[in-house]
């Protein structure tokens, strides 16, 4: 799982990412481990916070591993959503740029 | 049903369920045989009653459970002191809530000033703590100074428990760690922050520390925790009520800070940065953490608080997985009494299938006769089996009778203790429905008439509590319930003369000891000198006789002069199958109930004595019994059938009366599912219910005492034997 995939994917989020949606976002997320991805936020209109964990796992994983772990469109809900949970709207670009 | 009609009584049902939770926890605690969760799990019943009645809009029921909770917040966080006194309220309260639960099902109007004045009672006690206890709720004998060896008046304030005016802005800290649980009720921080945002200025910082790696991740599990720093204008009671209906599903530490002149945004800020910024040889999003494991010696007090909290819940945890290992699942009771049916109808059939193969004269050894038996065999354990779902413990109306009791012993003036033995035994549902009238009953009778005043106790050298034990035992196939006291025993001279000025008995009669403790289960005896509030009101002994026996029940009375009463029940652990003889009356097939049957026997002409009329007697060994014919009484056939072509059935009627039933033939003797014949049919008088046979036919089920009482009033005339004969 963590043979590293030169190729950039994409993982799309669900619109309401409530407790439903954990589970397959972590193994979408286990499945690309070491690979550089995208993460689409644009159709974000609801975050729960067992998904945000694992967006926050996920980028300090990728961080760790070096490799690149991109939030694009984040849609307005989404960055709203962070600063609502006292993090930094800016934090999954920050990341990136951190590294 | 609507579906909201349908959530609304599953609420009741599980208030029922929460309210013997509730009495038994309260009840561990005065007995002092209580968990360290007890005080939780009575707290988390009433809790669990707010929260749903809020969600129906139960306004009273909510206010009321508010009350009591916040008193109860005050135990549970040791602010109260669990005295005799104290307990005695939150007992009072609990008996108040249960009124209030049941006047709300079935929308009854509730007893504004009895709800007030506990509502009043336990605002006294969250304002004065154990002081105002005692001053309020006057036990029967002065509180002795043991009793509330720590009391130490507490201050508190009231604006933070039950609200006040605000008195401008204030300031919490609040520290927020949701459980996997939290989720997996559909909860969302987001929404909780969200509305503390609405109360005022928010600040939040979220701790992602504890995020483990993405292959240790569990997506369900919880990892966040939540440091707020909130100021509003709301009282602490108000943002309490935030995390309201998620408090058993998360960690939450509320602490309202002293105000300041400002809030310090600068501080704040830096810490925000702090918790933004990273360093560049560590992932950022790990960086809030290390600042926030190290907290200024102000929270560490905090903290070690919410460690014992985590100790306790975890505690709970453990309770509520333990509970979970004997899942449960709620059926309707319809599903079951369907089920019980058809597992009826299939032992019928069966017994029918039995009979057919008999009639074929097949060889008992034949293939088809031995499976029929293992037929038999497997249809005998679904039926237990099937049985055994109807099945409950015994335990919830002997909680009931704890408070009898209390209310009893109040309204008495004398203490009494109550104690309880056998509660987990089983018996069926609808038993246990039917028991608790008699049962109440038995226990004011035996405060009211048996246990004692105090000081007349204690002049007989008794310990000047009474006490009341009750309990449960399985005893050859059917259950025995006990309901016995210390106290005087039953007075027989003033029993016997108040029969015999009510003419129950005549002047010259006499009677053995147990004949006249029998006498006090006549219709209309009461030897009350005057009329109590309590066992005054018209309802005897005599219906508590006819409760149980209309149970299939039979009820007898020991009792010892100085040393107290037993009043000891035998049920039948089931309503749906009996023991019972099979006969024949004029070609009739009848079944009678072998807990009323005392032997059985070939008449001798010589013994059999015509009285005149229809009335006749049979010497029983030197003891004359009426002798009743079923056949005539129940109209089979209008001539006297000759008691020598015949067989005698005698019962036991009551404790001293026999009558011997005359029947063609015995049959044999088995296990018949009962089928009601009102339900199916109409009542018929002399019948208690009917069942199907082998070979197809209803055979009726007679009901002895009515089938008695019936020849009586066929046959006027007839003296009433007493035995033994001269």
């Amino acid at each position: 799982m963590s043979a590293k995939q030169k190729k950039p994917g994409t993982i799309v989020l669900a619109e309401a990412l409530d407790i439903t949606q954990a589970a397959p976002l972590v193994s979408e997320l286990l499945k690309m481990r070491g690979s550089d991805i995208r993460v689409d936020a644009s159709n974000v209109r609801r975050l729960g916070g067992q998904c945000l964990q694992a967006l926050l796992c996920a980028s300090s994983t990728w961080a760790h591993e070096g490799a690149r772990l991109e939030l694009v469109n984040p849609s307005p809900e989404f960055s709203e959503s962070l600063a609502a949970y006292g993090l930094d709207p800016e934090l999954f670009n920050s990341q990136e740029h951190a590294l | 049903m609507d579906t909201m009609a349908a959530i609304k009584q599953t609420f009741f049902q599980e208030c029922e369920e929460q309210l013997v939770e509730l009495e038994s926890g309260l009840l561990a605690i005065e007995d002092g045989t209580s968990e360290p969760d007890t005080i939780n799990a009575v707290f988390r019943a009433v809790h669990s009653i707010k929260g749903g009645a809020g969600a129906f809009g139960l306004d009273q029921l909510v206010r009321f459970a508010h009350a009591f909770e916040t008193a109860l917040d005050l135990m549970r966080s040791g602010r109260l002191s669990p005295s005799r006194a104290i307990l005695k309220t939150m007992l009072m309260a609990a008996d108040a809530l249960a009124d209030l639960v049941r006047v709300t099902r079935e929308n009854l109007p509730a007893d504004e000033a009895e709800v007030g004045r506990i509502v009043q009672q336990l605002e006294l006690l969250v304002e004065g703590g154990d002081g105002a206890a005692a001053a309020l709720a006057p036990v029967a004998e002065a509180p002795a100074a043991e009793d509330v060896p720590d009391f130490q008046p507490i201050q508190i304030s009231l604006a933070d428990l039950v609200g006040s005016a605000p008195e401008g802005a204030r300031r919490f800290k609040i520290s927020f760690e949701p459980k996997p649980g939290f989720y997996a009720r559909a909860n969302e921080p987001l929404t909780l922050l969200r509305e503390l945002g609405r109360m005022g200025q928010c600040r939040v910082v979220c701790d992602t520390s504890h995020i483990p790696a993405l292959s240790d991740l569990d997506p369900e599990g919880s990892y966040l925790v939540f440091h707020i720093e909130l100021e509003t204008e709301a009282t602490e009671s108000a943002v309490r009520d935030v995390f309201e209906f998620v408090e058993f599903d998360s960690q939450i530490d509320i602490e309202a800070i002293e105000p300041e002149p400002a809030f310090d945004d600068d501080a704040f800020a830096r810490l925000m940065s702090l918790a933004a910024g990273a360093p560049q040889e560590m992932p950022a999003l790990i960086e809030p953490v290390v600042r926030i494991a190290e907290p200024p010696p102000a929270i560490e007090r905090v903290e070690a608080d919410s460690q014992s909290r985590k100790a306790e819940a975890g505690k709970a945890e453990a309770a509520k997985v333990a509970g979970g290992a004997g899942a449960t699942i709620r059926v309707d009771l319809d599903r079951v009494e369907r089920l019980i049916d058809l597992v009826g109808e299939l032992v019928i059939n069966q017994a029918m299938l039995s009979q057919r193969v008999a009639e074929a004269r097949l060889s008992r050894s034949s293939a088809l006769a031995m499976g029929l038996d293992d037929l038999e065999q497997l249809s005998r354990e679904i039926q237990d089996s099937v049985m055994a779902i109807r099945a409950q413990p015994v335990k919830p109306i002997f909680q009931r009778m704890s408070r009898v009791v209390r209310e009893a012993a109040d309204m008495t003036g004398k203490t009494v203790t109550l104690h309880c033995e056998g509660e987990s035994t089983e018996v069926d549902k609808t038993v246990i429905e039917r028991l608790t009238d008699p049962l109440t009953h038995m226990i004011r009778n035996a405060i009211d008439h048996g246990i004692e005043k105090p000081e007349v106790r204690l002049a007989a050298g008794k310990p000047e509590s009474g006490h009341i034990k009750l309990s449960a035992t399985h005893r050859s196939g059917r259950v025995v319930i006990e309901v016995s006291d210390d106290g005087g025993g039953i007075n027989r001279e003033r029993v016997l003369s108040a029969a015999i000025a009510k003419g129950l008995v005549e002047p010259e009669a006499q009677l053995s000891d147990e004949e006249i403790d029998n006498l006090i289960f006549l219709p209309g005896f009461s030897t009350a000198a005057t009329v109590t509030d309590m066992s005054g009101r018209g309802v005897g002994m005599d219906v508590v006789k006819r409760s149980i026996q209309a149970l299939g029940g039979r009820i007898s009375i020991v009792s010892h002069p100085g040393r107290g009463s037993s009043f000891l029940m035998s049920l039948p652990l089931t309503l749906a199958v009996l023991d019972g003889m099979i006969v024949s009356v004029a070609n009739e097939t009848l079944i009678v109930p072998l807990t009323a049957i005392v032997e059985t026997l070939k008449p001798r002409p010589q013994d059999v004595f015509d009285m005149g009329g229809d009335t006749r007697v049979i010497r029983i060994r030197d003891t004359f019994t009426p002798l009743i014919d079923i056949g005539q009484v129940l109209g089979y056939r209008t001539e006297a059938a000759d008691p020598a072509n015949c067989v005698v059935v005698l019962i036991d009627l009551e404790g001293h009366a026999r009558r011997a039933l005359l029947v063609d033939t015995i049959q044999g003797q088995r296990q018949v599912v009962i089928k009601s014949l009102e339900a199916n049919y109409r009542r018929v008088d002399g019948i208690a219910a009917a069942t199907i046979l082998g070979d197809g036919r209803v055979a009726l089920i007679l009901d002895a005492d009515a089938v008695v009482a019936n020849a009586h009033s066929q046959a006027a005339a007839l003296p009433e034997m007493l035995e033994p004969a001269e």
